[in-house]
């Protein structure tokens, strides 16, 4: 017999010799009966039609499923937006004002990029775009301010009420309410008051008054006396003073019966409380009274 | 030229071997859900590489990922196959006969399990699908003698069972 017989027999390739002898053999019967039994079996049912279905349907899922990668490119978009927002909140920071404030009986002192300095006086605000520095020295200022410009570009310190325009000079700005002073100690100030300009020349003085403009001297200093913490006046209404002793000292200044327009001239100390209230007590023939932080002025013949 | 990425192709390739890839596997492993994602997984892969392979290349093609797919993880598993029930006929046999027809289709189901995979598989793909030898042997792989091998030691093996030898 020869060899995978069986195999040979169930492909019918075996010789008649060969299939005679097989069929005479004792185990032909059982492998018969084996052969009819298994060519009985069948496989599971398998529904091609349904495999397919699915298939197609696997493959649009797959294509649902690249569709579905678009949250990912929702989430670029959401990454995307955050980014330019991160950027622009950057440069929005980065173009915001550089400022600097003072609370009152404080004074700070400001370099500005260009080395020029800056002293702020008490209960007063400084700001500049230090972006923007390179082509255009901008401040603007609420409160007393002296300035010591280095030479460059055109310096501007815009106020409530007045513009300064410098190119390298050394200036004091006071800009309060109702008050503003301008004071040049060097070189050449430029002064924008109600739209008008007026040249400042080194050793004078601008000075606006419940907006009129009040002539007067030029000062003898080289720089503001509050710079050596003496507060100096020169024909100034009484209530300036005041609000200026208020800010030197942070204390309430109540008044009674005292006529707050009458001029004062002279200089009050900014470090010795007592000697500033006689400072300005004395010469406009006040009395007044000190308790923790509130001064009472009233005038000396009344009750 | 015919392109395996045409659907019309594909499709027709996926009619004429679907089917055969289910038992094959499933005689294999005894696993009908395994047998069925064979099928989808093979289908998938020649649909994602249609364009790299030739229509006449495709069979082959999906029974070797069928049979990989498979390979290492289910070898182990003890198999158990079912076979669909044939409408039973209205026999004239005797009861007595249909006990001893009953009996002895147990004894081949038990046979046929034990059976190593590789001989069952190639018995039954010749004997309920009727593949051809070289159809098997292209199948799995391997030279037709191998499967003439196969198929012989299987029929041995399961009259010896069977017959009890």
């Amino acid at each position: 017999m020869q060899e995978n017989y069986l195999a040979k027999w169930l492909n019918n390739e075996l010789s008649e010799e060969e299939l005679a002898a097989f069929e005479r053999s004792e185990e032909y019967a059982s492998y018969q009966k084996i052969v009819r039994a298994s060519d009985a079996l069948e496989a599971p049912s398998f529904d091609m039609e349904k495999a397919l279905a699915d298939f197609q349907a696997s493959q649009r899922n797959q294509e649902t499923k690249v569709i579905k990668m678009r949250p990912s490119q929702y989430l670029m978009r959401i990454a995307a937006a955050v980014t330019v927002l991160f950027i622009a909140t950057y440069f929005y920071i980065a173009s915001l004002n550089e400022t600097f404030s003072t609370e009152y009986a404080q004074r700070t002192e400001i370099v500005l990029p260009d080395a020029s300095e800056v002293l702020l006086n008490a209960g007063s605000k400084l700001s500049y775009s230090e972006r923007n520095w390179d082509s255009e020295r901008n401040l603007s200022l609420e409160g007393e301010a002296f300035f010591k410009v280095a030479k460059g570009k055109k310096f501007t310190v815009t106020t409530d009420l007045g513009t300064i325009s410098v190119l390298g000079t050394q200036f004091n700005v006071e800009s309060r309410k109702g008050f503003f002073e301008v004071t040049c100690y060097e070189g050449l100030v430029s002064v924008t008051f109600q739209g008008k300009e007026q040249k400042l020349p080194s050793g004078t003085s601008f000075l606006v008054v419940n907006d009129r403009i009040v002539p007067t001297e030029a000062p003898l200093s080289s720089e503001p006396s509050w710079v050596n913490n003496e507060s100096s006046f020169k024909s100034i209404p009484l209530t300036y003073v005041l609000s200026e002793f208020q800010r030197q000292y942070n204390v309430t200044v109540e008044t009674k019966n005292v006529d707050l327009t009458q001029l004062f001239t002279g200089t009050f100390s900014n470090t010795n409380i007592n000697l500033a209230l006689q400072s300005i007590s004395t010469p406009s023939q006040l009395s007044y009274s000190l308790e923790k932080n509130k001064v009472l002025f009233y005038a000396e013949n009344a009750p | 030229m015919d392109n395996v990425c045409e659907e019309k192709v594909f499709n027709a390739i996926f009619k004429s071997n679907s089917k055969t890839i289910f038992n094959y596997i499933y005689y294999k492993y005894g696993n009908e859900e395994k047998a069925y994602d064979a099928v989808q997984e093979a289908f998938v892969k020649l649909w994602e590489n249609c364009a790299k392979v030739a229509p006449e290349k495709a069979k082959a093609f999906v029974y070797k990922v069928a049979n990989n797919l498979y390979l290492n993880v289910l070898k182990a598993e003890k198999v158990r196959l079912k076979y669909a029930e044939k409408a039973p006929k209205n026999s004239p046999e005797s009861p007595e006969f249909l006990m001893e027809e009953k009996e002895f289709k147990d004894k081949l189901d038990r046979a046929l399990n034990s059976l190593p995979e590789n001989q069952r598989t190639v018995f039954l793909l010749n004997r309920i699908d009727g593949k051809k030898y070289a159809e098997i042997a292209e199948m799995e792989g391997v030279s037709v003698k191998a499967i003439e091998k196969r198929m012989h030691l299987a029929l041995k093996t399961l009259r010896a069972q069977i017959d009890g030898i």
